[in-house]
């Protein structure tokens, strides 16, 4: 009889188990079958509620440790935080690093001359891997399991503070953060007057790569100039414009206009009297064929190749145009294009990528000097050197050998008329569409209706 | 006449649907011996032959490409989930199939109906509850996930044993059997095909799951992941243009052990239908 009871007890205790499983897990999904954007915007809303605690709980924390600062400091006699940081580490700090594949072997290094820097504490830093575009889809997945300090890229800044998984940066101790960088990278580091990351590196925007071969520093100053050159040199120019990354260089350059408003829709003018001369432009340059929309992987190919001679991309495709061009290889500024008759100056995407702070991380002191270690002069020299890449770091960037980089110099003429990317999700559907209709010229003769669809996609509300 | 006509029709619709399913992956084992780094779409076989990729799958692991040790890792939680898994569908399809007791049919009911839910729906809480028992990022976290509610797919299991006949069990019975004999010296011979069938079900979840993998092994350190997560990681935007060719000799050593594994099993497997329906 009692085997029976005992029996029929951890049965209903099982099937209860499973039941609450299902139930759970069918509301979670429910959500997230239902919209993208509401799933996000419900995450938000839960991990905000939850990160508002510890947010409260670790600024708190950081009051205290200031305070803490200050009275050690009268009793100690020492001015110096990161002293104190020491003094008051008594246990092994324990710290996960999320740097991207490719920063493996220099973030390795790295993290040995942290060590080293403080002999006195003793380090247990993991370094995992995690590329800088996808570390919002990882570390939003669970914010509490992602690393103390990870790099990720300026345009997923406001998801990850609204989601609360930035530790604002509000006090510093060796890095000057907001005036060691140069000013666009710490306004990408920005949201609503708060300082949430350290700036890494200023170059992932985008601009015109050439062979020299073909045209000369004259006719790179024209998209329309080039064409003709490329048209009878047999060659192609590539630019993605079925992109809204790329698109917005046109519309940007023609005065159009695109911003975010704080819910995360958009505003948008880029069906405003005269645009449709812009999407005219675009149209008649991709009508030639000479201009042909290439996505980033048929880029590569086609440089390899030598199909196309001059392309629009990014120091990411630095390498592949260098060992194809060879000493002909240079880069530029984006060229002016021809809307109604007046040469208008393209614009782009400025991108910075930043390391940010876990609040959830149980040695935010560490994690943050760690951040300045990892965005420091030296580091970002040491990151130039290593890989080519361009440091935000006023210092850094001012050294001859990165002067002297055409990917770098070209970045940095093209700085004046780049805006750092805050525009928000519904953007990108409906300028993919808007990019592929001008670009295959099946956009017909009533432009202004193509504008005005696009436009009203673009601003749709969020759910 | 009429005949070869036919002959010749049919071969050639057979033939053409032969190349629409082998493209793929004859691009995939050809990419895989390619020269170059990257995507190549150019030419559909490769202008410049090496075996490079394969030799940096193995023998020269970077920060990116860690296959051994992501081999290894997968291994180890298919065998184990595979060992237990298939336990645990044997027990329950034994009692299911072989004991009477009351609530048995309500009981089969429900394990059937829970087990038509969509595994997918329920990770998240898997994954928050393995992460309140620290399970996550460990193996045997994977291993219990993947093994725990696999008694619930019994119902194939449960109809093969259905056709052995009861006069077998019975006989037993009377010469003074445990349940325990009955099951290990007479059922789990009989079952064969169904044992092999099991198996490789079992094995083959973990070996190609990526989306609960992806979920639990989220602390980025490369080494602990499992082919799948680590192959999708070559796919990445910045990675893609170096690491393609690498990712696709990835793809076909992967489908090594499958094919080992099925080849070794179909003999039993075919054996075994065929023993079975002569005794039926």
């Amino acid at each position: 009889m009692k085997k029976k009871v005992l029996a029929a007890l951890l049965a209903t205790s099982m099937v209860a188990a499973s039941l609450v499983g299902c139930g759970n897990s069918g509301n979670e999904a429910g959500g997230a079958s239902s919209a993208d954007n509401s799933t996000a915007a419900d995450t938000t809303t839960d991990n905000t509620a939850a990160a508002d605690n510890t947010a409260a709980d670790n600024s708190a924390a950081t009051d205290t440790a200031a305070a803490d600062t200050s009275a050690d400091n009268s009793a100690a006699s020492s001015d110096d935080p990161v002293a104190n940081l020491i003094a008051a580490t008594t246990d092994t700090v324990k710290l996960t690093v999320w740097a991207s594949e490719e920063d493996q072997a220099l973030t390795t290094q790295l993290l040995e001359d942290f060590k080293a820097a403080y002999p006195d504490v003793t380090f247990d830093i993991t370094l995992g891997s995690e590329s800088e575009s996808t570390a919002k889809d990882t570390i939003l997945a669970d914010v509490e399991a992602a690393a103390d300090v990870f790099s990720f890229a300026d345009d997923q800044i406001n998801e990850l503070v609204q989601a609360g998984a930035l530790q604002p940066v509000a006090a510093t101790y060796t890095l000057d953060v907001a005036n060691e960088n140069v000013a666009g990278s710490v306004e990408a580091a920005t949201v609503n007057g708060t300082l949430y990351a350290y700036p890494m590196t200023a170059d992932n925007g985008y601009f015109m790569f050439y062979d020299a071969s073909v045209f000369s520093d004259e006719d790179v100053k024209s998209l329309d100039k080039m064409v003709e050159v490329a048209e009878a040199a047999g060659k192609k120019i590539a630019m993605d414009v079925s992109n809204g990354w790329y698109i917005y260089a046109f519309f940007q350059g023609a005065g159009y206009e695109l911003t975010m408003n704080e819910d995360g829709s958009n505003n948008c003018t880029w069906n405003a009297a005269g645009a449709t001369d812009v999407a005219q432009a675009i149209m008649d340059l991709y009508g030639t064929n000479v201009l042909v929309d290439m996505s980033d992987e048929e880029m590569a190919t086609a440089i390899a190749e030598g199909t196309i001679a001059a392309a629009v991309n990014g120091t990411w495709r630095a390498e592949t145009a260098s060992d194809a061009w060879g000493e002909n290889y240079s880069a530029t500024k984006l060229p002016t294009f021809n809307v109604a008759g007046k040469d208008c100056q393209m614009s782009s995407y400025s991108g910075y990528k930043l390391v940010g702070v876990n609040p959830y991380s149980a040695n935010i002191g560490w994690s943050m000097l760690l951040a300045e270690f990892l965005t420091g002069e030296t580091a970002q020299t040491a990151r130039f050197e290593a890989r080519g890449l361009g440091p935000s770091n006023v210092a850094a960037a001012s050294s001859d050998a990165v002067q002297a980089d055409p990917a770098i110099a070209a970045l940095a003429a093209q700085a004046a008329y780049a805006t750092p990317q805050r525009v928000g999700g519904n953007f990108w559907a409906p300028a993919e569409t808007l990019g592929q209709i001008l670009a295959d010229g099946s956009a017909g003769s009533d432009l202004q209706s193509v504008l005005d669809t696009a436009v009203e996609g673009i601003m749709a509300p969020i759910e | 006449m009429k005949k070869t006509v036919g002959f010749v029709v049919r071969h050639l619709v057979l033939t053409f649907l032969v190349i629409i399913w082998l493209v793929p992956i004859l691009w995939l084992v050809v990419t895989s011996f390619s020269g170059y780094k990257g995507i190549n779409t150019a030419h559909f076989f490769p202008e410049t032959w090496s075996l490079d990729n394969y030799k940096v799958l193995f023998l020269q692991p970077d920060s990116v490409v860690q296959y051994g040790a992501w081999f290894k890792n997968t291994l180890l939680i298919a065998i184990f989930t595979c060992i237990v898994s298939t336990a645990f569908v044997l027990m329950v399809s034994y009692a299911m199939s072989c004991l009477r007791f009351k609530g048995r049919k309500g009981l089969m009911s429900f394990g059937i109906v829970l087990n038509m839910f969509p595994g997918v729906l329920s990770m998240i809480a898997v994954y928050f509850v393995m992460k309140s028992l620290g399970l996550t990022n460990s193996h045997l976290g994977m291993i219990i996930v993947y093994s725990a509610g696999s008694g619930l797919g019994y119902l194939i299991t449960k109809g093969f044993m259905d056709t052995i006949s009861t006069s077998l069990r019975e006989a037993a019975w009377l010469e003074g059997a445990s349940e325990a004999t009955i099951f290990f010296k007479i059922i789990i011979p009989l079952s064969q095909p169904i044992i092999v069938y099991t198996i490789i079900n079992s094995f083959l979840v973990p070996w190609g799951d990526f989306v609960l993998a992806k979920l639990m092994l989220n602390s980025g350190i490369a080494t602990d992941w499992t082919i799948a997560i680590g192959l999708f990681n070559m796919l990445g935007k910045s990675l893609i243009n170096k690491y393609f060719s690498i990712f696709c000799a990835g793809g076909v050593i992967v489908s090594i052990p499958i094919s080992a594994l099925f080849v070794l099993m179909q003999k039993f497997y075919v054996e075994g239908v065929t023993g079975g329906s002569v005794k039926g």
